[in-house]
């Protein structure tokens, strides 16, 4: 069974008296541990996309199922914990809260959304922490850390309530080459072991030779699939 | 919610000087409700302790009509033998009554054989006088208390007579049946005058009173009443009220008629307008933590929508995005209201130890001893704590209600 199936999903926006068409009429289909990307020039609908599988958005028309669950009719507050309990997100601008130190944010999915005891945290965070190789950051803040460790603390801080699907938005437009290259590799690596689903979306054409998934948007049409075998 | 409480107490750290700035705000308008209210309490509890020890007593009794016919001084309108003693009876009964002292006040003419003028008098028992308004003897500005026989002078009429202690001076009065009768006085004292109804007043000795006035029976114009507990006052009058309300005459109307310092004395205005300016300055508190908290929290809304956009993708319900910004504002109350008490301690200190003074009236030597109560301070710290509360609410709502995908959006 599929994690994600989107059929005729279509939205539109609409500003002032100008309406924009940022997807036309997608159909697909992402299932579990797949490691998945949108590629495509900016405006194509890649964040749209996204946005529209995270829950943060509702399409103009058509039905979007994630696990099973048709997130087109959830309200506000069944949406936000919808996301809490399946989704993990990535931010292009990293996103993370400058108050607390790293592993307070690593932490803060747990306690705030999940409500998990100290203890279970405790051992869940530091194991992540150990998993993206910022053990030794935990205990600084975020204005202390370089963008590739703030970019791994947010891979961190996505799977920490062990979220079925990770979606990170244009994960690596802030990162040098190297730094980017790393959290690739990491999210690909995260992905075979935990069995986390990645969709994340970019334009990086280096980036895309790491992806197993491709779906190229254009103009907010769906142009292309492409499977790595 | 521990973790709410420290991201909201971390977050004041990121506008460091614009949270010292309000927390600061905060505190000058705690301390000024604190000092104010410490030092004009100081101010209106001073002159009420003397108005109240040195002329009224803490509540009066008198036959009815009387207060209203004061400045005639009626003398047919007195307590009888009967009435007394009912009275009496009431107000043994009573635990909030310490003791009590009758007096007879008249109007009378006094001559120094050169020149004379028209007065009022109080005529008192002293040793219970004493008990009652104990700073009495201490408004003699010369002399001696008083004894039978003897005459204590208001000072406006002794300077004006040229008198002096040990002079004779002659007091004649009519009495309720209309005869007029002179009495010799040798001048004991001269008195202070104060404010208040009877504050002019020159004093002789009950018996001579009686003398003076041709009273066979016994005949009181006014009873001065000292409670255990000037707080009390309120309950004790109620308690009178209820029991002398029972006595009738005739006519059925009251016998008798209860008045506490504040229906006698015109220090009452001024004590409700200090009052007045005391609420006036806690509404300029209100003023003062709503507009800083809110406009602080306003802004804070604004700079972090795209991180609220982000912890609502996370997940985080509105009610806990709500919460994290009420305590961040509760924070700036609470920490305003500490700071605001501590300072105001050291300045009501400080007040204390210069030991100073200001003039009102005649009194030209009013001693300030500021002193604030808990019950003060936790009711500013409430209110400050309330307000804050209050004005964090809107932005906290809004925050809450923020569409995560548009907050995101914002740069």
């Amino acid at each position: 069974m599929s994690l994600i199936s989107c059929d005729k999903v279509t939205k539109i926006y609409k500003m002032a008296e100008v309406q924009i068409r940022a997807l036309s009429d997608i159909k697909l289909e992402i299932f579990s541990s797949q490691f998945v990307s949108f590629v495509g020039p900016s405006g194509s609908g890649k964040t749209t996309m996204l946005n529209l599988f995270g829950c943060l958005d509702k399409p103009t028309s058509g039905d979007i199922r994630v696990m099973d669950t048709d997130i087109v009719k959830l309200n506000y507050v069944e949406r936000a914990k919808f996301r809490g309990e399946h989704l993990g997100f990535i931010f292009q601008n990293f996103n993370l809260i400058p108050v607390l130190t790293v592993y307070e944010n690593v932490e803060y999915p747990l306690v705030m959304v999940k409500s998990l005891p100290r203890e279970e945290r405790e051992k869940k965070v530091l194991s992540l922490l150990d998993e993206v190789e910022m053990l030794d950051q935990k205990d600084k803040m975020i204005n202390q850390i370089s963008g590739g460790q703030k970019q791994r603390a947010a891979i961190a801080r996505a799977l920490t309530t062990d979220p079925k699907i990770v979606l990170a938005d244009e994960p690596t437009a802030n990162l040098d080459h190297d730094s980017a290259y790393k959290v690739i590799h990491l999210m690909k690596k995260l992905s075979r072991k935990i069995g986390t689903t990645f969709i994340f979306s970019t334009h990086d054409p280096k980036i895309v030779k790491e992806i197993d998934i491709i779906y190229t948007l254009e103009d907010g049409v769906l142009v292309n699939r492409q499977e790595k075998k | 919610m521990n973790n709410i409480i420290k991201i909201a107490f971390r977050n004041l750290y990121r506008q460091k000087r614009r949270s010292f700035l309000t927390i600061g705000i905060v505190a000058f308008g705690v301390l000024a409700v604190l000092l104010f209210s410490a030092t004009a309490g100081s101010f209106k509890n001073v002159i009420i302790g003397e108005i109240t020890d040195s002329m009224l007593g803490h509540l009066q009794i008198h036959a009815e009509g009387f207060v209203g016919a004061l400045d005639n001084l009626p003398l047919d309108r007195t307590l009888d033998a009967k009435q007394i003693k009912q009275m009496e009876n009431v107000l043994d009964e009573i635990p909030g009554v310490e003791t009590y002292s009758y007096r007879i006040l008249f109007g009378g003419m006094l001559s120094n054989y050169l020149e004379s003028t028209n007065a009022k008098f109080s005529a008192i028992i002293p040793a219970n006088e004493d008990k009652v308004v104990p700073l009495l003897k201490e408004r003699l500005k010369e002399g001696k208390f008083l004894k039978k026989g003897e005459i204590l002078l208001p000072e406006l009429i002794t300077k004006g007579f040229n008198s002096e202690i040990g002079d004779d001076i002659v007091l004649v009065a009519t009495n309720a049946d209309g005869s007029v009768n002179g009495q010799s006085f040798k001048i004991a004292g001269v008195m202070e005058s104060v404010m208040g109804p009877t504050g002019k007043y020159g004093y002789i000795h009950f018996d001579d009173a009686k003398t003076l006035l041709r009273m066979n029976k016994a005949q009181i114009s006014e009873v001065a009443v000292r409670l255990t507990d000037f707080k009390a006052l309120e309950k004790v009058k109620a308690e009178l009220n209820e029991k002398l309300g029972t006595f009738k005459n005739e006519k059925g109307k009251d016998i008798y008629e209860i008045h506490t310092w504040e229906d006698l004395s015109p220090f009452y205005n001024i004590a409700k307008m200090i009052d007045m300016m005391a609420l006036f300055i806690k509404v300029i508190l209100i003023g003062i933590v709503l507009v800083s908290i809110m406009n602080v929290m306003i802004m804070a809304v604004y700079e972090r929508t795209k991180e609220i956009g982000s912890i609502s993708a996370m997940g985080t319900l509105p009610s806990k995005i709500r919460l994290m910004f009420v305590f961040e504002g509760f924070f700036l109350g609470v920490l305003g209201s500490v700071i605001g008490i501590v300072v105001s301690l050291i300045a009501i200190y400080i007040v204390n130890i210069s030991h100073l003074t200001i003039a009102f009236g005649r009194n030209s030597n009013i001693l300030l001893q500021p002193e604030v109560s808990l019950a003060q301070i936790g009711l500013t710290t409430l209110i400050v704590i309330a307000v804050s509360i209050a004005a964090v609410m809107e932005p906290a709502f809004k925050a809450s209600k923020l569409e995560p995908i548009k907050a995101l959006r914002q740069n």
